[in-house]
Order: structure tokens, then sequence, then C-alpha cells
């Protein structure tokens, strides 16, 4: 069931009954992809798999697995019932039925008996009146755009020319703007007590522009006059404010504008102080409307950071101490707080205010908002569609198996080639509960991928891991990549996450052998020297308290069997002693070949050395065969001191060379504080075949 | 056999069917397809092992399909069944008592579809 690509419009039947499907297929005709489940977790599936790929469901209620109406849930959940339309088709008439379909958001009920006309008819229908909806939504949106392209331009151009005679620059406006749109935005985080919407803040952010186009009617001089008002050109100068929001309510056309009220609202009351001692109107408290407080705010932390005829720029920290302290004004203590709260932001966010982007960018921001949900063009869709496609076709190829985790709803998708290599279900609804997973990957597992996943970040959200699973029975090796899914909130929440696992069994198990091989002797299976000596010095390093022995074992007149009985036969006498070396010591001691006929052993070891090589030397010797089997071994023993791995071998080995020159078959013992004497120490001796002592 | 003699002797509802299904060939196809579906053969052996909300689903498949064939008296028993199955929110059969009459006559109809389609 590849995702169809062709220009046929995909429909998915969910019914349990087969002559069903085949039915509704039948009717519906052949100018449409059909796809088939047979149950609501299968539908759920294809949905998942292709999205909007499916351009309708006919869905049935009564269904094993999972029946229409928690498949009609999730699709709600997940906000696909506003993509893909469904049309219910059912036996069932109970009025109590139909009532909770529509309720759930189906478009339309199909009731039995099916009639191919009536099938034919509203699965057009259905088609048809959602893609004109798309339609429409694509075309509102276009229209609001260049609606609020067109109102932000003029807003630009007029309060431009206010603040062109004012002698300032015009990043006055947008600074009032951005500031204002962040103390709102604080604002609404904080309470809800102004009953402000996103949209509110937006606009009031827009209106901000006008607060002075009162000033096009003050005289130049007394506009622009350097040093202080008089009196008289104090009054004059106030009178800015009322003569802008007259100028508003005299638009013959628009005064009902919601833009052109809360303008009304900024340019009148933009100078009032919250201790009722402002003008014109000598408002006080909350009666100052909100968006004209912020503005004010704005408006004066703004003046106070720029360069003016009569004044230099307050650094960004001495003007909000001047604003807090209520040098500038009388202000509303929650506004303070709020501009105490995001201080920070305002210095960053006013140094990249700029002409060029804001304008497009606010006006993408209002669009986005009224529009987001179904903002993606249909060439978008195809693109992703496209996309979709290349993705499955390539990934079934690599033989990969992939999923896809959600936490909410707890939903696990398996890629199907994937499900059938891990014989696990497509879909898996609450994934950590699910008895065949757990068995199938152990529970150990899922919680090491699960934490590891948890303990990812946005920046480095993938991880990589071998595990073990349980295919039909088997054990086998997998590569898993999984890249975590966090949302792009200020707070980044864990969504779920995606990835792919390479069945690297094979792979796994050559790399094994050949690591065996590397560290083994292919004779007699014991380690190698060089692995030995890693094993010891670990050990060693691991734990620097214990005391340990080193037995360099060598095998008496081993030529003799050479000569005399083959080298096959030279090979088992190996063989034999390897197995008698590893039988006479503890599974966790060190037993190595490490030359010819030499072997080496090393035991951690507590107490007296003497009888633990004393038994090893009694159960490794006797005969093979026919053969003697006499050994010399060189013991050296770390007696509370750090020794190095290979000091300890040297002097065991030349504990063996004393042993052998005087004689053959027993044991030496190296006495370290002797340092290189070497020799000495003989502690025992044992007759064993050769009878030989020193 | 044609269709109107197969559909009189299970007194079925033939006018119905080609005024929904348009021709005769899609009437012939399905009632074909109906033969092979387990809906019947799954009532029985889920009664058998009580279990009841399968049993439920089978006959109602059963009752949808043969309304859309037309074949009324199966249509009527078995809608009749269906509904004496149907499980409330504990899951329990709305009408237990009246099962095992309802699945003899939903059989007797069933065999007389069945002899009925055998025929054409």
């Amino acid at each position: 069931m590849e995702a169809p690509f062709s220009h046929k419009q995909t429909i998915l039947i969910v019914d349990d009954s087969a002559m069903n499907r085949a039915l509704l297929a039948d009717m519906i005709g052949d100018d449409y992809e059909i796809l088939e489940a047979e149950n609501g977790l299968q539908g759920i599936a294809q949905m998942q798999a292709l999205g909007t790929g499916i351009s309708l469901v006919l869905l049935d209620i009564v269904m094993p697995e999972m029946d229409g109406f928690d498949v009609l849930a999730v699709m709600n959940k997940n906000e696909w019932i506003k993509d893909i339309p469904v049309i219910m088709v059912s036996s069932e008439s109970a009025s109590s039925y139909i009532e909770r379909a529509y309720e759930l958001g189906v478009t339309d009920f199909i009731s039995r008996p099916f009639d191919a006309n009536i099938v034919r008819r509203r699965v057009v229908n259905t088609l048809m009146l959602y893609a004109k909806q798309k339609a429409l939504i694509g075309m509102v949106a276009d229209q609001i755009y260049e609606r609020e392209k067109g109102n932000s331009l003029m807003v630009a151009i007029l309060s431009h020319i206010v603040e062109f005679r004012n002698g300032e620059s015009g990043l006055h406006v947008l600074h009032v703007g951005a500031m204002t749109e962040l103390l709102l935005n604080h604002v609404i985080e904080k309470t809800d007590r102004y009953n402000l919407t996103p949209a509110d803040v937006s606009l009031i952010s827009m209106a901000s522009s006008l607060h002075d186009i009162g000033k096009i009617s003050i005289p130049d001089e007394v506009l622009n006059k350097p040093g202080r008002l008089t009196d008289e050109e104090f009054d004059l100068m106030k009178q800015h404010t009322v003569i802008g929001s007259e100028m508003l309510d005299d638009l013959p056309m628009y005064r009902d504008e919601p833009l052109v009220q809360t303008a009304y609202e900024i340019c009148r009351w933009h100078h009032e102080r919250y201790d009722g001692r402002g003008y014109p109107d000598g408002l006080a408290g909350e009666d100052i409307p909100i968006a004209a407080q912020v503005v004010a705010l704005a408006d004066v932390y703004d003046a106070l950071t720029s360069k003016r005829v009569y004044k230099d720029a307050y650094s960004h920290d001495k003007a909000i101490e001047m604003i807090l302290n209520g040098e500038c004004g009388a202000f509303n203590p929650f506004l303070l707080e709020c501009l105490t709260d995001i201080a920070n932001d305002v210095q960053a966010e006013l140094h990249v205010a700029s002409f060029s982007n804001h304008t497009d960018h606010e006006i993408r921001k209002i669009v986005d908002k009224v529009v987001r949900p179904d903002a993606a063009s249909s060439r978008t869709l195809e693109l992703l569609d496209y996309e979709r496609m290349k993705y499955r076709f390539f990934a079934s190829m690599s033989n990969e198996v992939q999923y896809e985790y959600t936490v909410d709803p707890p939903m696990l998708a398996v890629s199907d080639w994937g499900a059938s290599g891990l014989d696990l279900d497509e879909i898996i609804m609450d994934p950590l509960n699910d008895a065949h997973l757990r068995e199938a990957f152990g529970e150990d597992t899922i919680t090491m991928l699960r934490e590891a996943l948890h303990a990812t970040t946005p920046d480095e959200p993938v991880i990589e891991f071998d595990i073990e699973a349980t295919v039909n029975g088997q054990l086998r090796w997998f590569h898993v990549t999984s890249r975590a899914i966090w949302t792009d909130d200020e707070v980044p929440q864990y969504h779920g996450s995606i990835g792919k696992m390479v069945d690297i069994h094979e792979s796994h198990e050559r790399l094994m052998e050949l690591q065996y091989k590397a560290t083994h002797d292919s004779l007699t299976g014991l380690m190698n020297h060089p692995s030995a000596r890693q094993a010891v010095t670990d050990r060693m390093a691991m734990n620097p308290e214990d005391n340990f022995v080193f037995m360099v074992i060598d095998l008496d007149l081993f030529k003799q069997a050479n000569d005399t009985r083959g080298h096959q036969f030279g090979d088992e006498v190996l063989r034999h002693l390897a197995r008698r070396l590893l039988a006479s010591v503890r599974d966790r001691d060190v037993v190595a070949r490490v030359g010819g006929d030499e072997f080496f052993i090393c035991m951690e070891c507590q107490v007296d050395p003497e009888p633990l090589v004393e038994r090893v030397y009694r159960s490794i010797i006797g005969e093979y065969e026919g053969f003697p089997l006499s050994v010399s071994i060189g013991v050296a023993c770390t007696q509370g001191d750090e020794h190095s791995y290979d000091e300890m071998f040297r002097k065991a080995d030349a504990a063996l060379y004393d042993m052998k020159r005087g004689g053959r078959g027993g044991y030496l013992l190296s006495d370290l504080s002797a340092q290189d004497e070497g020799k000495t120490a003989l502690s025992a001796i044992d007759g064993g075949q050769s009878e030989e002592k020193e | 056999m044609t269709l109107e003699e197969c559909y009189a002797a299970m007194d079925g509802d033939l006018e119905g069917v080609r005024g929904r299904l348009l021709t005769d060939d899609r009437i012939r196809k399905f009632t074909g397809i109906f033969l092979q579906d387990k809906s019947f053969e799954n009532l029985g052996a889920s009664l058998d092992e009580g279990n009841l909300a399968e049993a439920f689903r089978a006959a109602h498949t059963m009752k949808g399909i043969s309304r859309d064939l037309g074949f009324i008296p199966l249509y009527e028993v078995s809608s009749a069944l269906a509904d004496a199955l149907r499980p409330d929110d504990a899951g329990v059969p709305a009408a237990m008592d009246q099962v095992p009459d309802l699945y003899r006559a939903t059989q007797e109809a069933y065999q007389r579809v069945v002899d009925a389609l055998a025929l054409l």
C-alpha cells in the first residue's frame, strides 16, 4: 500500500466486512484510488502514514479492535478531522449514533441499504466541498494579507509624515510599536483582567503608530522649538491629543473600524497620567484605556532613549530607572512591574527594529494568526506528499525498520516492512504498556531508550545505540538511531521520537568473532598474551588494594612429545593442559597461552599464595595418554605494593628460569623483597613425575 | 434461473436492489460475494463460544449486507437478532432469551437465500 502519487484522489474505506468494502468500492468507481482497512486500528495506521494523501474516509461504526467512534476520537485528537473529511457508513440508524457521529466531526452519513447513486453523489459532494473550502481559505488568506498590507502601509506613511515634520527619525513609531507589543504580550501572560486577545495586541501595536498624528496641526516653531516651551506654547502642544483623536473621529466611513477606534483612544489619552494629572481629560487609573496606558509608557521610554533637539539620549538603564522613580509621569504600577520584567527584552528588541522588515513581518503574523491551520498551499501539500512518497520508497529499499512515536496520543507506528520483519503490529497504541513490544525488546531496553530520548535537547536530539531484540523467538542485534521531537515552544516539550532500526546481527556477530580471534589462541581457546596483559592490567587498576599471583607455567619435556609422537599429539597435549588449567582456577581468573609450551595464570589472592599455587600445581600434573605431564612454575605475588604487570611477569618468568635451571617439575616463588636477585625463597618442591628437587 | 425467479424464491426485493445497485451485473457479482462472506459461520461459531460481542458484530454485518442485496426475510430476522444481541454499556446483550429462537430463524432464512442463489 504505497502512498499513491497519482492525480486520482484517494479514498480510504474502513469497514470490517470485506463485502461492504467491495460494494462501496464498486459503487464509488474507478475515478478514485481506493484503500481498505478492516478495522479502526488499520485505518488510523493508513491516516498516520498518508496524512492528507487521503482525500476522504468512509467509516463504519461497529468494528472489532477499534470502532468508528474511537477512530473519530483519534482523528479529533490529532486534528486530522479538519483536513480529512469523514463519511459515516453504517446500518446503525439510531439517531443517537448519528448525532454522536456528527458531533465528532463527520461530514455526512450514508445509511443502509447502500444506493449506488447516493454513495457516489455523497462522495463527490464531500470532496468538492472540501476542495472548495480549501480554495476559499486560501483566498481569504490572500485578501486578509492584502488588506492588512494596505492598512499597515497607510499607517506607516501617515505616521512617517508626522515624524518627518517633527524632525524625528522614522524609528520612533517603530520603537513605540515594538515596545507596545512586548508590553502587551507580557500583560497577557500575567493577567487576563484586561480581556486582551492576541488579535487586540496586534491591533493596538499597529494603532500605536498613529499616537502623534495630531502634531500635524501644530505650528513648526512650536513643534521644533529647541528650548523650553512657554505655558502658552505648551497648551498649544497639548492640543495634539485632541486634534489627533478628532481627525479620526471625523473619518465618515471608517469611524467604527476597530483600528480607528483603538487609534482614537491612543491619540486622545496617551498623555493622561495614572494619578489623574495628565491631559487632555484628566482621566485617572483604569479609566484610561489600557491601549493608551501602554503606548504612553512606550512613548516615554523611547523619547528618553532618543536624541531630541532639546536633549541627549539617555541609556537604557538610566531611562528605566527614571521611569520607575516616577520622574517622567505617573504610570500604572502593574505596567511598571511588566516593564521591569521585560526590560532586557526591550533593549534587545528595539535594537533590531528597523523599517525594512517591520511591516511585512507584522502582516505575515496577522495572516498567520487568522488562517494558520490551513495556510499551507495546495502546492506545498503536493510537495509534501511527493517527499513522503520518496522517503518511503528509499526507506523500503534500505531494509530499515522505521518508526514514529508520539507521546500524546501514545502511539507507535512502525513501517509496514519493518512490522513484518520485527513481527509487530504496524500501529501500537499505548506502546509502553504493550506486552508484545516489551517481550520483543525487553523492559530494560525500552526504559533505557526512553530515558535517553528524554535526556536529549532540541539542539542535540539524536541518540544511537546497539540493542538486542527478539524476532520470531530469536535474539538479534539492531543498531538504533532515534531523534527526539521537541516542540518549538519557549520551554520545549517532548513530543515523541522518530527513528530507524537496522539489523546488524550478522555484522555484529562477525565483529564479535573477529574480536574473539584477535584476543584468543586458536589452538587452545585460551587468551593470548596481549589480551591477558590487558585483562590483568585492567583488573589491577580496578582493584589496587588486592594482591595478585602471577604464575608462568612451562610444560617440561614438551619437545619429546612432538618428537616421539608427532605434532598432532603435541597439540592434543597442549589442549589437554589448557583444559586442566582452566579447571584448576576460578572463572574470573586469567588463563593464557603465552608461548609454544608456556602458559600463564593470574589470580587474585588475599592470603598466603602458596596453597593456591600448590593446588594449581597438583591439579595439572599427571599424565596424558602415557605422556607424563610435568610442569615447572615460576610464581610472583604482589605484596601490598604497587607493581606493574610487566614487572610481575618478568619476576615470575625469572623464577621459572631458576626453577628449570635447578631441575624440573615444581614451582618456585620469587621473593620480591629480594629484588633482582630473583632466585632464592624456594618454598616448595614437588616430585611429580620427575622427583627433582632443588 | 433468472434473477427474478431467484429473488422470488426467497421473497427478496429485486426491484429495490435494481434501484440501488443499478445493474444486474453488479447484483450478480455481489450475490456471488455474499456466498463467500463468512459472517454467518462467524455468527454460529461466536454463539457456540459464548463470544457475544463478536456474535453481535456478525449479526450486524449480516443485517447490513442482506439489506443491501434485498434479501428481505434474512434482513428482518438478522436485524432482530442483532438487536437482541446488542450490548449495553456493561456489555450485556439486550435480550439474550430471544437469541436461540432468532438464531434458528436466521439460520433458516440464510439457508433459503443460499438455496435460491445456488440456482442462479
